[in-house]
């Protein structure tokens, strides 16, 4: 076991792959908890598809170049994530209907396309990610990412929090609301590029969500929700290598999204507020406090 | 504290205690137009609410907003906030609209299981004045202890939202607007979920911002909180918006012409009076 650990970390590939993930799950985690929060979660899962088409226009016409997929992913989510924001917003239907109803066409069109070019496409590792993919342009890509991540939520945190928390408030206190809602959403298409090589396109939702979600049943504020996501995050990833590497047939991608899964439930069964809070005796009185009665007798 | 109410006029100074200040602050200036509304038509694409409404809304005034369902009460407020434009006229304000505007909807569509505290739902009222790292500053702590408390919900400041029942939600939602310190509040049935403690509690909060010279827009169903703490009213229905001193407005004639009250609940309600003169203390 150790020395197949060791005999691991002597692959270059290897080492590769753990340093893009570490630096991905920093990068997918803040994402994936507002996508959690925002009540997008399947959302993300919709845009993973929406930006096939561009992935594959963009293999089909330049080849399998970080730059085509950054171009032909980015044109393709960016342009159903603004078509989506205006359908919502100028007609009937709400954004999960619009969204829903515009990658399904994105998703027909890219796999046409794909049908269409032949064989050429490595469809295993394009659905489901693989570890020896990770060249230098793709460890560039995920740290530049990484980077540009991270310094949007330095900026966007707060707007953030108070458009998530309470929407029509937002409204009131600014000008361009849609501002937040489409920067987080470019921010979810830059992740899901990054994440492609390591997880593949169906994957790369995995990481987003699941840390996310299974952070939910413990942390009671942002901060904590957070910080425990990355960590779930980074710990899957980890593992998950470590498993592919084991089981040599197994893509990377799934390995990772199941270690993911296996917090997920830990989380809800032990978590606090997940099951967790059924196993305890019930501890804080939710009575009101003394002191709040008596300060209504004051207001009196 | 609220250097936005200082720089909205001219040659205000000073500082202090929570309140204090934008009292004496703005006493020079009770009684002049916070905004001013001018041949104002609202409603949606094929439904017009009401015709040409002209008032202003004045520094130190509380503004009762009546009538039936759908009279569009709501919709008078969003317009306000400029979460709609009217069909047609115009909002003046006078002194600049305000940076802020205190706001508290009739139904939130809140998360209630978005992952925060009740202290952390009020200081979002002043959330565009945090550094991106900083948070509070000492002051602002100061300022938000004072609208905890003065919210009634300083005990529970620690509580995940979720763990609220709804008159507590509505008390946080109040700390909030207290510290969001705006000239000009919007309150749209801000008492609908709350109990009769907890909404003279919520209608103090109220009288003091008119002490301190804010201007406050109430929508209510209930006339008695209207004659007691409201100094003017605006009445919606029938397409028609009358606006005035409340004893004006409020007349049996009115409220029943307007669809707020029928025949027999107006006579009942006003029995043995000719106007409501007698019971207001304005
Ligand atoms: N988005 C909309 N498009 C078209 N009509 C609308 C829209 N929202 C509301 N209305 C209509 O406008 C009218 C006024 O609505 P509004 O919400 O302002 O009523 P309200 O006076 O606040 O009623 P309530 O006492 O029930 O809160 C209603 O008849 C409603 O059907
Ligand atoms: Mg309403």
């Amino acid at each position: 076991m150790y020395d197949l650990i060791a005999e691991m970390w002597s692959f270059a590939f290897m080492r590769r792959a753990f340093v893009a993930t570490t630096v991905l799950s920093a990068s997918v985690a803040p994402v994936g908890a507002f996508l959690v929060l925002r009540r997008l979660s399947l959302a993300g899962e919709a845009m993973a598809h929406a930006i096939t088409p561009g992935i594959v226009i963009g293999f089909v016409t330049a080849g399998l170049s970080v730059m085509s997929l950054l171009v032909g992913g980015l044109i393709a989510g960016v342009g159903v994530a603004i078509l989506t924001a205006f359908l919502a917003r100028r007609t009937i239907l709400r954004s999960d209907a619009s969204l829903a109803s515009l990658y399904l066409i994105a998703l027909a069109v890219g796999i046409f396309i794909l049908s269409a070019a032949g064989s050429a496409v490595p469809l295993k590792s394009f659905l489901f990610g693989s570890i020896l993919g990770i060249d230098d342009a793709s460890m560039v890509l995920v740290g530049g990412v990484a980077t540009v991540t991270l310094l949007a939520f330095a900026v966007l945190l707060r707007p953030l929090i108070v458009s998530t928390c309470d929407p029509v408030f937002f409204e009131t206190q600014t000008r361009g609301p849609w501002l937040v809602d489409q920067g987080f959403m470019l921010l979810l298409v830059l992740n899901l590029l990054a994440a492609f090589k390591t997880l593949g396109t169906l994957m790369a939702v995995g990481l987003m969500i699941l840390p996310a979600t299974a952070a939910r049943y413990w942390a009671s504020t942002i901060t904590g929700q957070l910080i425990l996501g990355f960590l779930f995050a980074l710990s899957s990833c980890w593992i998950g290598l470590t498993l592919s590497y084991l089981f040599p047939d197994t893509p990377s991608g799934p390995a990772i999204v199941l270690v993911a899964g296996g917090f997920f439930l830990f989380s809800a069964i032990f978590g606090p507020l997940g099951f967790g809070r059924r196993m305890r005796k019930p501890s804080v009185s939710k009575d009101i406090p003394i002191a709040q009665i008596q300060q209504e007798e004051r207001a009196q | 504290m609220s250097d936005r109410i200082q720089r909205s006029g001219a040659g205000r100074g000073g500082s202090g205690v929570v309140g204090a200040f934008v009292a004496r602050d703005l006493r020079g200036d009770l009684m002049s137009a916070v905004l001013q509304i001018r041949d104002l038509t609202l409603g949606y694409r094929d439904l017009t609410l009401f015709h040409r409404l002209s008032m202003d809304i004045a520094a130190g005034t509380t503004l009762a907003v009546l009538g039936a369902n759908g009279s569009g009460k709501s919709t008078f407020v969003k317009m306000l906030l400029g979460l709609m434009d009217p069909l047609s006229g115009s909002l003046i304000w006078p002194q600049g609209r305000p940076r802020d505007i205190g706001y508290l909807a009739q139904m939130t569509e809140f998360d209630r299981r978005f992952p925060i505290r009740v202290r952390d739902l009020a200081a979002m009222g002043a959330w565009r004045g945090f550094g991106y790292r900083t948070g509070l500053d000492a002051a602002a702590r100061d300022r938000m202890a004072a609208a905890l408390d003065e919210a009634g919900v300083l005990d529970i400041a620690d509580r995940p939202l979720h763990m609220l029942s709804g008159g507590q939600l509505q008390r946080a939602l109040f700390a909030r607007v207290i510290m969001q310190d705006a000239p000009l509040i919007l309150l749209d049935e801000p008492f609908a979920a709350v109990d009769q403690s907890t909404e003279a509690h919520l209608l103090s909060i109220i009288r003091r911002w008119r002490d301190e010279g804010r201007a406050v827009v109430l929508v209510v169903h209930d006339l008695s909180s209207v004659l007691d703490y409201c100094s003017h009213a605006l009445l919606l229905g029938g397409q028609e918006a009358t606006h005035g001193p409340v004893n004006d407005v409020l007349t049996p004639d009115r409220l029943v012409a307007q669809g707020y009250l029928s025949e027999s609940q107006a006579s009942w309600m006003f029995r043995g009076t000719h106007s409501t003169a007698e019971h207001a203390n304005v």
